[in-house]
């Protein structure tokens, strides 16, 4: 990883070697976000036998994606077992930490307490869709500078729950912050570090 | 110097004068990198979801292991029954007791062997069988289908009741695991000579680890050798466990715990979790995915103690203490762990008192067995010992500030008067006074209190040490200077989020004269990396950090000999300053490092650093103060802690960033244990485990605890202790914030809260008793 | 790890009834509640049938009576932050607003909120307790700190979980319900059944009756409401002790008080010795204290939650003391 000094307030990538290449190529994912289509409608009705696996379409991270899974089946297991996207955590999978946490269509909820074929359709982000290319988006690294994190477990979480805030309320009291996080626990304790990165994430985002 | 040679060194950074070849290298006077506040060299990872967890591996063909386990606190397996698991949709081993595979393995508890897979079940949550599926539905699906007949026997799950004639026995043995007994001087004579006794009986409540990563790991064998992901502290310390159980020499388990999410005390051992996974993957023939539910975490993978301690202090009205004695009994749980580790240890060393008397009674309950946690025993025994010196204080009509400042001791009493390196006591409370105007506060709040509100304010405060915090050996590290110019850094301890990466990055850059972000490290690896003991006991900076500056200046050692053929001057006239070689006696001859020629031929350079032993004759220990203030509404009990300030001495801070999260963080756990905290077991019924998650176990959210959180580092030179100076840090800065809680709310309520966790209901009962007068 | 079962979701409501109207269904709404009662076990289930195809029950609209009418499906955020609530009913938009977590709020449902099962740990863990088809209340004798000090008639003690029903009830709110037999209108405060008339149900929904809509009444001038939760910690916690507040002045005095206490019962408790104790009378101090030990007439505290007693005393004072500030 490389904190580069001459782009204040952004630019961390993991090639402090090679900086120049991967901040090229980059503009177009972030925004693929924001410009993805809108949900299709729900499929229409039809039951899908307990012990069987349908074929779900999730849009993650701006890309389109299909996926055997069975009803019972978590979007939290789709995400990280299926699909191999691990940045998003499991710390209880029943809706108590918030280590899960991910945008669906903008909002932060709880991975885990949504099944994968609910999620059929919607619009899902998860930290590895708030990258810019190769280099950390505002949020995370806001995280970075304000050491808003030890373990780093729930953290992609955090951070998702602080990008939920940002894209609702671009300008957030401290107060407003807490409460944003009060769903994401943290047992190495950063809260408070975290408050400041949520501060500074807002200020990034609006520059 | 060359233009491109800022692309791998430092510009403008100052190196320190590298020792003569054999030498040790002098204490910092000064430092370019080290304590200057640094983000993580693992900061990208971490943050961008690409830093792989044991929890996120998958490997090809891996299946998924589960656990099933006794839902009694005491019972015996009289029959067992897999055969409708083994026949279940994706099954693809099966583990029980009478497995070929687990049949004669055994099991250590501390000093105590069991079957690995044991009949008798001596706490709710013991393993009882195993299977592994395709998705960990299907394994959760065939643990459903293993039909298990249980003989409950009688348990005891009070450990208060521990030693009454007719409890039950969690052992044959009866419920003792073991007395503890200490004392100096002499008590009775020391209360004979107080104006002032006191005494009460303090308890403190079970508290769970918690950490968010759920233990687990994946199991993988490639033939005979056995590779390992563990959510672990210590990659080394799994490795021998899984070893002797499995005996297997330990060369071919190999265990790698590169990213890991939090312990504090449970993950500095596997668990049978980790021997079942193994067995799996070898009866199945594939990797094994095993990660615990929450659930099961709550249950078997160890706890802080509940403590019920009592005791008496003697003072003089100048302040002076006279005696000290302290009583204890707490829970190991179903085998020996440490029930009431290090509860006294504060009383023995923290004050200046001549006549101290300690007895300790480790008892059994039919409860999942104890780990240590973050500053064993220390938080219980600072409950009971700082609650108290508020008492005396306002007994002797002293500020408590000034009473601990007159009980300020120059040695270590506990260890016969052993001096300390340093002590930085008596500053943590002095100056972290003055910074939270500490005062101010008691006056404020007591005027505030005047007023009819019902909403109550308080100021506390406590104190502590650390019984440790000097680490120690063994370690080694080895640092490789490639041709390039560009380092490798090779460790075998684990960053459990407390920043050990970004630190020994700042150590190597430091001695080397390089960029931190320059260094790679390596580290967590038994099969790649060096031996280190787990990281916990805030022992890893001061264990790791002076064997990585021993390591570096050994490459510079041999760098120097390596440029000295170059440029035909002796190896002692020259420095290395991260870039180039140069000679002290004659600027003029230089070279870079990347034109050394025998570096060039070589490819690279190794330094092998190890930790040199620790002063003899003296303690290093770390010291710390506390206080907040914080609001009470007595209608509803409710308490919101308005800041904290946290003033603590662990010698130099290696990296202001890390060294204040760690203090924040000491701080929310502490509120943890004083406010939210507690294991519910279901005492009078049924023994089981009623909150095992997140809703019922209450951990502090964001809106627990305070936004205003103050860090006073008090930094003392310390050459003696090692030669980077740092102290622990990780421990101490969680022991006197529950006391200093406490302490604000007696001022705040007038009540002593004697029992932790003091949640509203807490309170509320409180203020009933004090209506009732 | 949930065990097996089938889904379905349907786009039509009459479709919705008739697959929720077999033996083993469940509905799923936000799911909040769903999924982890799946995880424990503590109802078979083989049929889920999502209401998610239902768009038209997340609307909250006014109604023709000036009153308000909220889609079952309106999320608790979504309760919690509309301005028509806020400004008309803040009972109701505090109440939402101290539901759980901000992610379970922006998932969960205010339908699923009245009607998700208790959270007793006896019920949520591994005991076979009376209300899941076992022989006994384990709360009764056991740890039961958390649990009722009201109508539990020592059969089952659980609290009723809910945050919205309180103020909902103390607003004169009705639900709508669509079942197999046709819709009808069901008060808020006789939604949920207490132990003694039916250990094992929660509420006097029928096979096959979902919620579809939440109607609030007009509210009318003067009218003053409020929810205040006394909790263990401040976020994702459920009641200690809260009251739900909703009342009109004229000339001073207070009239049409209606008070439901939340961590008190196994329903939302209606404390009507607190209505009548403020019922045309000024909040003046004697009035006030009158009221908060009215609270706790009839109380049956169990072994260790007799600190409600003197909690909900002093909920009631504190909220009287401000609704009289307020008016």
């Amino acid at each position: 990883m490389h904190y580069d000094e001459k782009k204040p307030g952004g630019g961390v990538t993991r090639r402090g070697f090679m900086q120049i290449i991967g901040t090229g190529a980059v503009g177009a994912s972030f925004a693929g976000v924001a410009m993805a289509a809108r949900p299709e409608p729900a499929p229409p009705e039809k039951m899908i036998p307990a012990e069987n696996t349908v074929k779900i379409r999730l849009h993650v991270n701006g890309a389109k994606q299909e996926v055997l899974a069975e009803p019972r089946w978590s979007l939290l297991y789709v995400l990280r077992e299926v699909i191999g996207l691990t940045g998003t955590k499991e710390g209880c999978s029943r809706g108590e930490c918030g280590a899960c946490t991910v945008l669906i269509d903008n909002i932060p909820r709880y991975a885990c307490m949504t099944l994968a074929v609910e999620a059929e359709g919607r619009k899902i982000t998860t930290v590895e869709g708030l990258m810019d290319g190769e280099q950390l988006g505002p949020v995370q690294t806001a995280f970075l500078e304000e050491d808003a994190y030890q373990c780093g477990y729930c953290t992609p979480g955090q951070i998702m729950s602080v990008e939920g805030l940002l894209r609702k309320n671009p300008d957030p009291g401290t107060d407003e912050i807490r409460t944003a996080v009060s769903g994401n626990l943290c047992r190495c304790g950063a809260y408070k570090n975290i408050f400041r990165a949520g501060k500074k994430a807002a200020s990034l985002k609006n520059k | 110097m060359a233009q491109d040679d800022n692309i791998y060194y430092t510009r403008g950074l100052e190196v320190p004068e590298t020792p003569e070849p054999g030498a040790k290298p002098k204490f910092w006077e000064k430092t370019a990198v080290v304590g200057k506040p640094t983000p993580r060299v693992d900061g990208y990872e971490r943050l961008s979801g690409t830093a792989v967890y044991p929890s996120d591996i998958k490997l090809p063909n891996m299946i998924y292991g589960a656990l099933l386990r006794c839902p009694h606190p005491n019972a015996r397996i009289k029959k067992l029954d897999a055969g409708r698991a083994r026949k279940m949709p994706g099954v693809r081993a099966v583990m029980t007791g009478d497995s070929a595979e687990a049949k004669n393995l055994k099991w250590r508890y501390d000093d105590f062997t069991v079957p690995l897979l044991d009949p008798h079940c001596r706490f709710e949550g013991e393993a009882v069988a195993a299977v592994a599926a395709d998705t960990p539905y299907q394994a959760r699906d065939a643990l459903a289908e293993i039909h298990v007949e249980y003989e409950v026997l009688p348990h005891l799950a009070d450990h208060d009741r521990a030693m009454d004639e007719n409890a039950p026995k969690v052992h044959k043995t009866g419920n003792l695991v073991g007395k503890d007994e200490y004392s100096r001087g002499d008590s009775e004579k020391g209360f004979a000579r107080a104006d002032t006794v006191v005494e009460r009986t303090y308890h403190t409540q079970c508290e769970l680890h918690t950490p968010m990563e759920l233990h687990g790991c994946v199991a993988n064998w490639e033939g005979d050798r056995l590779t390992i992901w563990e959510s672990s502290q210590g990659v080394y310390a799994v490795q021998s466990t899984i070893a002797e159980v499995l005996d297997l020499p330990f060369s071919r388990v190999r265990v790698i715990g590169h990213y890991m999410g939090g312990g504090f005390g449970s993950k500095l051992q596997p668990g049978k979790y980790t021997v079942l996974a193994a067995l799996l993957a070898r009866q199945a023939a594939r990797p094994v995915k095993m990660i615990l539910t929450r659930e099961e975490t709550y249950l078997s993978v160890g706890n802080r103690p509940a403590s019920t301690m009592h005791l008496k202090a003697g003072i003089k009205n100048d302040g002076t203490l006279t005696a000290l004695d302290f009583r204890c009994t707490g829970p190991s749980g179903a085998y020996p762990a440490g029930g009431t580790s290090l509860v006294d240890w504060l009383i023995r060393d923290l004050y200046q008192c001549d006549n101290v008397s300690c007895r300790s009674n480790d008892v059994y309950i039919n409860a999942g067995p104890a780990r240590p946690f973050r500053a064993p025993g220390h938080p219980q025994g600072s409950w009971a010992l700082e609650q108290m010196i508020d008492e005396l204080a306002e007994k002797t009509g002293m500020d408590p500030v000034d009473l601990r400042l007159k009980n300020i001791p120059e040695v270590s009493q506990a260890r016969g008067g052993m001096p300390y390196t340093t002590t930085g006591l008596a500053r943590c409370i002095r100056e972290g006074a003055e910074k939270f105007g500490w005062k101010d506060a008691v006056k404020k709040a007591r005027q505030h209190n005047q007023s009819n509100s019902h909403v109550k304010r308080g100021a506390g405060m406590a104190a502590c040490l650390w019984i440790v915090g000097g680490g120690g050996q063994p370690s080694t590290v080895v640092i490789k200077l490639f041709r390039d110019g560009s380092v490798n850094l090779n460790m075998g301890a684990s960053d459990i989020g407390t920043g050990t990466k970004t630190i020994m990055a700042l150590v190597a850059a430091e001695e080397l004269g390089v960029k931190p972000e320059m260094i790679q490290i390596e580290h967590a690896d038994t099969g790649t990396t060096q031996y280190a003991t787990p990281s916990g006991g805030s022992k890893t900076v001061p264990t790791e950090a002076p064997t990585v500056r021993n390591a570096a200046v050994e490459v510079k050692r041999r760098v120097l000999e390596m440029a000295s053929v170059d440029l035909g001057v002796p190896a002692e006239d020259l420095d290395y300053n991260g870039a180039e070689i140069v000679s002290r006696s004659d600027k003029d001859k230089r070279i870079r490092v990347t034109e050394v020629s025998r570096l060039k031929k070589r490819g690279v350079v190794v330094g092998v650093g190890y930790r040199g032993p620790n002063p003899s004759g003296k303690t290093v220990n770390p010291f710390g103060a506390q206080f907040c203030e914080l609001e009470v509404n007595q209608k509803t009990g409710e308490i919101r802690i308005l800041r904290f300030l946290a003033a603590h001495d662990s010698g130099r801070v290696m990296n202001r960033l890390t060294y204040d999260n760690q203090v924040f963080g000491g701080i929310v756990m502490g509120i943890g244990f004083g406010l939210t905290e507690f294991r519910q077991l279901d005492t009078r019924q049924t023994g089981k485990l009623c909150n095992r998650n997140w809703h019922d176990y209450k951990l502090p959210t964001a809106l627990d605890v305070p936004a205003d959180m103050e860090s006073l580092p008090i930094e003392i030179d310390d050459p003696e202790a090692n030669n980077t100076g740092a102290k622990g840090l990780g421990e101490p800065v969680t022991i006197p914030t529950a006391p200093a809680i406490a302490n604000a709310l007696y001022m705040a309520t007038g009540i002593r809260f004697t029992r932790a966790p003091v949640t509203p209901l807490e309170v509320r009962r409180h203020l009933d008793l004090q209506k009732e007068g | 790890m949930l065990p097996h079962f089938s889904y379905v979701r349907p786009e039509t409501l009459k479709d919705t009834i008739r697959h929720f109207n077999t033996k083993g269904a469940a509905l799923h709404a936000g799911g909040t509640d769903l999924l982890g009662c799946l995880r424990e076990k503590i109802m078979d289930v083989d049929k889920v049938v999502s209401l998610s195809a239902l768009a038209e029950l997340c609307e909250i609209k006014k109604t023709a009576g000036g009153g308000l009418s909220i889609g079952a499906l309106a999320t608790i955020t979504q309760v919690a932050e509309n301005p028509l609530v806020r400004e008309k009913y803040p009972g109701l938009a505090q109440g939402a607003a101290e539901v759980a977590s901000p992610q379970l709020r922006n998932q969960g449902t205010l339908g699923g909120n009245l009607c998700q099962k208790p959270r007793c740990w006896y019920y949520r863990g591994e005991f076979a307790c009376l209300r899941k088809g076992g022989d006994i209340c384990y709360a009764i004798d056991g740890e039961n700190q958390f649990h009722a000090i009201f109508g539990h008639d020592r059969i089952c003690a659980i609290t009723h979980p809910s945050d919205t029903a309180p103020p909902l009830a103390a607003l004169g709110a009705k639900v709508r319900a669509a079942g197999p037999d046709g819709a009808r209108s069901i008060e808020v405060e006789k939604l949920h059944v207490l132990p003694k008339q039916n250990v094992h149900a929660e509420t006097v929904l029928k096979p096959g009756e979902i919620i579809t809509r939440i109607e609030l009444p007009p509210p009318g001038e003067n009218r003053y409401s409020a929810y205040r939760k006394v909790r263990a910690r401040r976020s994702w916690d459920f009641a200690l002790a809260g009251l739900a507040l909703a009342l009109e002045t004229d000339g001073g005095r207070v009239k049409n008080a209606r008070v439901f206490l939340s961590g008190a019962a196994p329903v939302p408790w209606r404390s009507r010795a607190v209505e009548q104790a403020i019922n045309g009378k000024r909040l003046d101090a004697e009035a006030i204290a009158a009221a908060a030990e009215a609270v706790v007439e009839d109380a049956d505290p169990l072994s260790q939650n007799a600190y409600k007693l003197n909690l909900f005393k002093g909920v009631v004072e504190e909220q009287l003391h401000a609704a009289a500030r307020a008016a």
